[in-house]
């Protein structure tokens, strides 16, 4: 259960290396290709590599979870929606021009790394400091994590399943036909 | 591992959800860029509950999953449903709102 001791060891080294190597070049991937259902298979690989991170942070519930729900759950209503629209991107990049754009990425590689150079000067500070042992022998299990969901944040959890309750009911409520013209014009496509 | 590589490899996937926000234009690519960016917030409130030894930051990591789930389904809704009116979901097509 202590999986994180003092100092990683050469096991947690290539875990690690091999896990944010996944979730990078699966987001890579998914932002970059023109098929959608080739997207959609790499953000699944994506969440599978991130559930892994969340293991080594011994994040274990939350692990479990991330499987269930991302690579679950999320990706088969992408997958439907997919199947529905059903049309490859013609022009997969928004703007136009090439210097608009690498003005887009090089912006973007600039700000990550102002804010990657502070994370590496500030990584001596106790909050990044990940090696200390385990406060509690069960930390991230499902039996903790769930007496504190069901204790000091019972309400913001039933707020939730309201707000599960309102997203179900909206998503019927938008995407079903309503008007005469629209079910002419689809064709019984839904 | 020490935690401030968990924070860059979760600041690398947010700015890669923002690019693939910003440059896509179909509009199932920039919910897919979402949930990325969601992932990698949830990443970073884990590294920071690992490090804190707190176990509040997993409750909260909790509730985005639930939120990115409600915001995919409405988000895929909504495509669903500017697709069967107008055929097109390109975000720079949809523009009824201009004018």
């Amino acid at each position: 259960m202590n999986v994180i001791l003092a100092g990683p060891s050469l096991l947690e080294k290539i875990a690690f290396v091999v896990l944010a190597v996944g979730v990078l070049g699966g987001a890579l991937v998914t932002i970059t290709r023109k098929s959608a259902v080739t997207a959609i298979i790499s953000l699944v690989g994506t969440f599978c590599a991130m559930a892994g991170l969340y293991a080594t942070l011994s994040a274990h519930f939350l692990a479990v979870l991330q499987i269930l729900v991302y690579a679950g759950a999320i990706m088969v209503l992408f997958i439907f929606a997919v199947m529905i629209v059903n049309r490859d991107d013609e022009h997969p990049i928004a703007l136009r021009g090439l210097f608009v754009r690498a003005a887009g990425v090089l912006a973007t590689g600039y700000l990550f790394y102002r804010v990657a150079w502070i994370v590496v000067r500030e990584r001596q500070t106790d909050v990044l400091a990940t090696t200390i042992t385990l406060p509690i022998p069960d930390y991230g299990n499902v039996a903790s994590v769930g007496r504190l969901l069901f204790s000091d944040f019972l309400f913001p959890f039933e707020a939730v399943s309201l707000l599960l309750l309102a997203a179900v009911v909206a998503g019927v409520l938008i995407a079903r036909p309503t008007r005469p013209r629209d079910t002419a014009k689809s064709g019984g496509a839904a | 591992m020490p935690g401030h590589y968990y924070i860059l490899v979760s600041l690398a996937l947010f700015f890669i959800g923002t690019a693939g926000a910003l440059l896509r234009r179909n509009a199932l690519f920039v919910l897919m860029s979402l949930e990325l960016q969601l992932g990698a917030g949830s990443l970073a409130l884990l590294t920071f509950a690992r490090g804190l030894g707190d176990q509040k930051g997993h409750v909260v990591a909790f509730f985005v999953m639930a939120l990115a789930a409600a915001e995919a389904a409405v988000g895929l809704a909504i495509v669903v449903s500017v697709y069967r009116s107008r055929r097109k979901i390109d975000l720079d097509v949809i523009n009824e709102l201009r004018n």
